[in-house]
């Protein structure tokens, strides 16, 4: 597992509506907030590259430091990202295809309004199962 | 072989283009040389590159060199085939020669030996000195150029051409150009070839340990060399890129280590773009190169190269990635390099490669190449931002520099550099020290705005205190393995492995070298104690002073004041390119350091317009963590400018961000602030949306439903997002009617102060009528203070503050909606039959709500003319089932009362007030009938008709009508109105008939009394007060016999009296009475009939029934008795008709006879005795009379006499009908005897069947 990670999704609108630190590592307090900025800068390369390519899975888009940020692009252009510390490209190619899949579930629930917060504790567990699993 | 590289590099720097040697046979060079080298540098030459395509150059320079020329001369062999691409691309001979014979003798021989030499490429300018007019020579001249051409020129080459001098052919100089420049391809191929040979050789020897790369790289610098002499710049790109690939292979390959460099004075400045920064001699080692400044080397020629082909972005984009990886490679050997070289070096590249990449950019390349290349620079700036934001933090800047996220993630994540050991205090700088100590000191934390309590962001990796100490430590321990955990266990991305892979004794060498110059050898006075942090950063500076040979670069780091232009600037740079490259999230977040600048020094205007940006784009996006960080900022910078507005609506939104951002008591001095400002005198009235603050919505569950005109109180959640408790001055809310836009909007009001909680209020407004429609919620306006604030948005059903969930546009659920105006209650009669007339009677009323209450309703009773109603009376009340609604079999004739399956009967006794009486709360849902009881009043007497005339009363006489007006609805708001017409008759209708006439004068007069009512109708006693000549027969007062009386009479049935009466005077003492004009019927009867139907016991009756005294109701009516014609005076005859009969549509005349029968004294009084006046009279619809109806006809007053009245008349309609009847109105009836005395009937046929005439059927 990764010691570092943070994952966000990221609605079309560019509003997070979802994030999760699901590194190993013990949490620095302010690191939320500094992956959150650097995810947030990644924003702008995801803009350029989600166009030049059919596949949804970007791999790693970006490079703060030791740091990589990885995304996943749906069709509907909600991205899902990572930043980790990992090189395990194909469990983070898992791990998104099945968020992915988790979170389309979520779409299809009635009650949720496309590009609100996901609040489902269902799915926070889920995600973070999966982190462990492939991360 | 390496001993070249001198020479090599030399002859590089003395010659820069292709050398044309000149082999001057017959001493022409010096008077066609202008002519010659006007022509360079070649335009539009051919050349063929590395895989043999044609390229076409549009400029080619070179230069003509005469062989005899020193250059050209003092050349050994073996230089020549080394540097073969400095030796001359063709060779032009210059030859002139007017006779054959010496053509022959001399000048062939010659020119053969010249041109034997096959490695060179050559040609034959013939230059002729004819002139022009001499023919003699120019024949001479062109046998001989004849000759030559046969001699050297072949089928397969041209090589001669022919100038001449005095009139040169306008063609000739093309020839040459084209001739010149087969002869460079031809070399430049042929060379071209041969280094690729050789190069291929050495490259299959590359294994071998024998191998050079100093061989290596001369022969592939001298092909790239010769590309771009020939201005192939392309193909020299290609071989540089090979070299620098061959040379990263073989400089990492194991075994073969050499010295790194860059430990020289000046190499701090990166010297990228400057290839002739070191001459090679000085970086060659062993067999190769050091690799610090191979590298650079290396790289300045690619963009030199790439520069000539107007590639910026290129030279930026490899220069970006170049820079990174020789980044890393800094890392490695960081042990040897001075302080913070790397750091330098990175700096100092980066400005170098912003400098000349911006400085070429010229904006003429595609959009997307564009952006590239401004996200590039951007890159750059920013890379070069966050080595000197280290630097001066090491020198003890730090203070100054923002701790915001986008500076703690770039330089909390990147490591302290790793000198081995880290500098310590120089000596003599105590006082340096002492300065620094104090400037620590005297640095106050920066409080944050609103007391926001936070812990600052890191900018540091690790402490510096303890890292520095610790590196100083580890050395006066000796443990020289400690020194490298730092490295072995890095985590600066720099490639862990390849540290890994260095062996420990090559460490130790590493470290036991010499160090820089930065670290002076006085370890052993400040090992002793750790470091403070002031020595710490003079030390470092101290360290940096040696490292940094670039003046301007040190002048940036010698002041604060320095430091912070330099970091604007690099800031600024950054932040303008990724703008122009439209990565906005990254130019935005350097703007807000820009602002953290410009506020620091008091620029508050710039930094809130900075700020603002920031703000904009992390609320839009909804980052509210990083929005959070940045909005305390903004409100300091509107509070400090005065801006309450701005300054406002920042509180709210800090208020309105998530709520585990920030502390409750954070959060409640958010709110003071915004409480305090509201109440403070603000110049200008200022406007707040305080929708993501305060939102509202309407109570769940189904829309308030009103009728139309209808007031109501409307309740309406509202949310409040204060932490606490906040009065709300006033407090309005709009009204939108959904379907109709025009119609504008409704605001309900509040006047009175609200105190909201924190979250989930109730608050009801009252609402005015509305419009019929469905209405929504639409603003909610207030103030607090004198601060107007709005909020639109509706609900907090989900994130409500975000962008997103408004796009979704949720349809605003009605919450009220006014139906359109119906009918609410409906007023009517009970009953359609009529009321006995002049009698007391009960007039039912039902009053039906239509689903709508009519709590506490009032109606207003007003009777028209003729109608009043009985004060004395109450007014009953009782509940009603509707028969169409109960389905009942109610028998409507029994009396019953109606309704008798409602279980619960409601029955009540009211007054009436005013006109007015109040609904009864039972009969607020419930129909119900009101008993009201009235009297139609109608003074005039009954009058009985002739049974051959009857003349039946007009309906109208009966007619009474009552007004209703019912107020009711929450407020009376509603009314309804109704006119009720009721029809009030009397029991009876008379007619009379004498049907017989007795020969004593005894008249049998017969009563026929028609029950106008639906009620039964009994008849106790009838008598007949006679009139005037009349008199009953017998001694009795005309009463019929007792014994018939009682009479019942049924509804609608027909009864009879019969009265016997003569003509006669009455005795004396009726005759002091007045004279009766008419008789005058009686009749006492009682009515039994239920209210609900019709006419019944008038309500004193009623109500006094018990006692059992009743009070029979007396009908009276007038009944006209004629006497029969006693005295006549004239007579009038109805002539016979004529005998073809009367038809429709005939005229016809009628014709009456009066004659005068005898004078009557009595109209003697009368002076137009001679007259008597006429008129006829006739049913218009059974005829139409033509003529005068009525007017005077001369009659003599003689006895006797007698005229004849004729009056056209149509009749209309077939069938018996009266005719017109004359009638004298002067006269008496009594004096006119007619004839036939009565009423009687013609004959009208049907019209005669014609195409002509038609009577419509209906008409």
């Amino acid at each position: 597992m990764a010691t570092t990670a943070c994952f966000i999704i990221v609605s079309r609108n560019d509003i997070p509506i979802y994030e999760a630190e699901v590194g190993s590592a013990a949490k620095r307090e302010d690191a939320a907030q500094l992956h959150q900025f650097i995810l947030h800068a990644a924003l702008d390369i995801v803009q350029d590259l989600a166009w030049t390519t059919s596949a949804m899975y970007l791999k790693a888009i970006d490079r703060f430091n030791d740091l990589v940020v990885s995304v996943y692009v749906t069709a509907g252009h909600t991205r899902l990202m990572l930043l980790h510390d990992s090189r395990n490209d194909d469990g983070i190619k898992s791990f998104f295809q099945e968020v992915h899949e988790l979170y389309i579930k979520i779409l299809l629930n009635p009650l949720y309004l496309p590009g609100s917060r996901i609040t489902s504790s269902h799915f926070d567990t889920k995600v973070r199962a999966l982190a462990r699993k492939y991360l | 072989m390496a001993n070249f590289l001198a020479q090599f590099q030399s002859i590089k720097n003395s010659c820069d283009h292709l050398v044309i040697a000149v082999e001057d046979v017959s001493d022409l060079w010096p008077t066609i040389k202008t002519g010659f080298e006007e022509r360079l540098p070649f335009r539009r030459a051919c050349l063929n590159n590395k895989t043999r395509n044609s390229v076409f150059l549009e400029k080619l320079p070179a230069e003509f060199i005469l062989t005899t020329d020193a250059r050209l001369r003092s050349r050994f062999p073996q230089e020549q085939s080394l540097f073969w691409f400095r030796e001359p691309y063709a060779t032009v001979v210059l030859v002139t020669c007017e006779d054959l014979e010496e053509f022959k003798t001399i000048l062939k021989p010659r020119l053969k030996l010249i041109v034997q030499n096959d490695e060179r490429e050559w040609f034959i300018v013939f230059v002729s000195k004819a002139a022009p007019n001499n023919d003699q020579a120019t024949k001479s001249a062109k046998k001989v150029y004849a000759k030559l051409e046969v001699e050297f020129s072949s089928k397969k080459r041209e090589r001669c051409c022919k100038l001449d001098l005095h009139c040169p052919e306008a063609s000739f100089w093309e020839d040459l150009e084209s001739k010149i420049t087969e002869c460079i391809r031809n070399t430049l191929d042929r060379r071209v070839q041969f280094y690729e040979d050789e190069i291929r050789k050495l490259s299959e020897q590359r294994l071998l340990p024998v191998w050079n790369f100093c061989n290596f790289f001369i022969l592939k610098e001298s092909l790239a060399f010769m590309f771009e002499m020939a201005h192939l710049h392309e193909d020299a790109l290609r071989e540089y890129d090979e070299l620098e690939l061959c040379y990263l292979e073989t400089v990492n390959m194991s075994g073969k280590q050499r010295d790194f460099g860059g430990v020289e004075h000046g190499d701090d400045q990166a010297a990228l773009l400057n290839p002739g920064n070191k001459p090679l001699t000085q970086i060659v080692q062993d067999d190769s190169f050091r690799e610090f400044e191979f590298r650079q080397y290396l790289f300045a020629c690619q963009s030199k190269l790439l520069l000539k082909l107007k590639r910026p972005f290129e030279v930026a984009s490899r220069g970006y990635s170049f820079i990174i990886s020789f980044s890393k490679s800094l890392a490695l050997h960081e042990k040897i390099l001075p302080f913070c070289m790397r750091e330098v070096w990175v700096l100092t590249a980066c400005l170098a490669l912003i400098n000349a990449t911006a400085s070429q950019h010229n904006g003429v390349v595609p959009p997307d190449v564009e952006k590239e290349f401004y996200r590039l620079e951007g890159d750059l700036y920013s890379l070069c931002r966050v080595k000197f934001m280290r630097l001066a933090y090491l020198i003890g800047y730090g203070t100054d520099i923002e701790r915001s996220p986008v500076n703690s993630a770039s330089l909390s994540m990147l490591p302290w550099p790793k000198p081995p050991v880290w500098p310590s205090v120089p000596p003599d700088s105590s006082s340096k020290v002492l300065e620094k100590e104090k400037l620590i000191l005297q640095t106050v934390p920066r409080v944050k705005h609103f007391g926001i309590e936070r812990k600052p962001l890191p900018l540091e990796p690790t402490v510096l205190l303890r890292e520095a100490n610790r590196r100083r430590a580890s050395l006066s321990a000796g443990n020289v393995f400690e020194m490298f955990d730092g490295h072995i266990g890095s985590v600066d991305g720099s490639g862990p492995d390849a540290s890994i892979r260095t062996s420990p004794s090559q460490r130790v060498r590493a470290s036991a070298m010499p160090r820089t110059n930065s670290s002076p050898g006085n370890f052993d006075n400040s090992i002793d104690r750790p470091m403070r942090l002031a020595e710490i950063y003079v030390a470092a500076e101290h360290a940096l002073q040696q490292t940094i040979s670039d003046a301007d670069l040190w002048k940036s780091l010698s002041s604060l004041e320095e430091f912070e232009q330099k970091y604007l600037e690099l800031t600024k740079g950054a932040a303008d390119n990724y703008h122009h490259s439209w990565w906005k999230r990254h130019g935005v977040v350097l703007d807000g350091e820009i602002a953290a600048v410009c506020f620091r020094h008091g620029n508050f205007d710039l930094a809130a317009k900075s700020y603002e940006k920031v703000c904009a784009l992390h609320a839009g996006e909804g980052w509210q963590e990083l929005l959070a960080e940045v909005l305390p900022n903004l409100a300091e910078c509107q509070k400090i400018l005065n801006d309450q507005a701005g300054y406002l609506s920042s509180c709210v939104r800090l208020l309105s961000l998530d709520k585990g951002l920030f502390l409750t008591k954070e959060r409640e001095a958010f709110q003071s602030e915004v409480v305090r400002i509201a109440h403070s005198e603000m110049k200008d009235p200022v406007h707040l949306d305080v929708s993501s603050l305060i939102t509202f919505s309407g109570n769940p569950g189904p829309p308030l439903e009103l009728c139309d005109g209808d007031p109501g109180t409307l309740s309406v959640t509202v949310w409040s997002g204060f932490p606490g408790d906040i009065t709300l001055d006033s407090f309005s809310l709009t009204l939108m009617a959904t379907y109709n836009a025009d119609e504008g909007v409704k605001a309900l009001r509040s006047s009175i102060a609200i105190v909201l909680k924190p979250g989930r209020n109730t608050i009801t407004l009252d609402l005015p009528p509305q419009k019929p429609g469905s209405y929504v919620l639409g603003v909610l306006t207030g103030q607090i203070g004198h601060l107007r604030f709005r909020s639109h948005s509706f609900s907090k059903g989900g994130p409500a503050d975000s962008d997103d969930f408004m796009s979704y546009e949720k349809p605003a659920r009605p919450i009220l909606k006014v139906f359109k105006p119906r009918p609410l209650v409906d007023l009517a009669a009970v009953i359609s039959s009529a009321l006995l007339i002049n009698e007391p009677q009960w007039v039912g009323i039902i009053v039906r709500p239509i689903n709508y209450s009519l709590k506490a309703a009032v109606l207003h009773i007003d009777t028209g003319p003729g109608l009043k109603i009985e004060e004395s009376q109450v007014i009953e009340m009782e509940s009603y089932a509707d028969v169409s609604q109960a389905n009942a079999d109610i028998k409507l004739g029994d009396g019953a009362q109606i309704g008798t399956l409602d279980a619960e009967k409601h029955f009540e006794r009211l007054t009436l007030h005013d006109g007015k009486i109040d609904l009864p709360d039972w009969a607020s849902d419930t129909s119900s009938i009101l008993w009201i009881p009235v009297c139609a009043i109608n003074d005039t007497l009954t009058r009985g008709s002739s049974s051959d005339t009857p003349q039946r009363q007009s309906i109208v006489d009966g007619l009474r009508t009552i007004a209703l007006k019912l107020e009711f609805g929450v407020s009376h708001n509603q009314i309804f109105e109704r006119t009720l017409a009721v029809h009030f008759t009397d029991p009876f209708y008379v007619t009379t008939r004498v049907t017989d006439k007795c020969d004593d004068g005894t008249l049998l007069l017969q009563v026929i009394l028609q029950s106008e009512v639906k009620a039964t109708l009994t008849i106790y006693d009838a008598w007949l007060d006679l009139q005037d000549g009349f008199i009953h027969t017998g001694v009795g007062d005309g009463r019929p016999t007792s014994c018939f009386f009682p009479l019942v009479i049924s509804p609608g049935s027909r009864a009879g009296v019969l009265f016997t009466i003569r003509l006669g005077k009455t005795n004396a003492e009726d005759e002091s009475k007045a004279v009766q004009p008419e008789s005058i019927l009686n009749i006492r009867y009682e009515i039994y009939g239920d209210r609900s139907t019709g006419a019944h016991l008038p309500v004193a009756v009623t109500s006094s029934g018990p006692d059992g005294s009743k009070r029979d109701l007396i009908f009276r009516s007038a009944i006209v008795l004629q006497r029969p014609v006693l005295d006549p005076c004239l007579a009038v005859g109805f002539l016979p008709l004529p005998s073809s009969g009367l038809r429709v549509g005939q005229l016809v005349t009628m014709k009456w006879r009066v004659e005068r029968l005898k004078d009557f004294e009595e109209k003697i009084v009368s002076q137009n005795n001679d007259e008597v006046l006429y008129e006829v009279n006739a049913n218009s619809e059974n005829w139409m009379i033509a003529g005068r109806k009525r007017g005077h006809a001369s009659i003599s007053t003689k006895q006797g006499s007698r005229i004849v009245i004729s009056i056209l008349c149509l009749p209309l309609v077939a069938g018996y009908v009266r005719p017109p009847q004359l009638g004298l109105p002067n006269v008496d009836e009594a004096n006119v005897s007619c004839n036939p005395s009565g009423p009687h009937l013609v004959c009208v046929l049907p019209p005669v069947l014609s195409s002509s005439f038609c009577v419509p059927v209906d008409s």
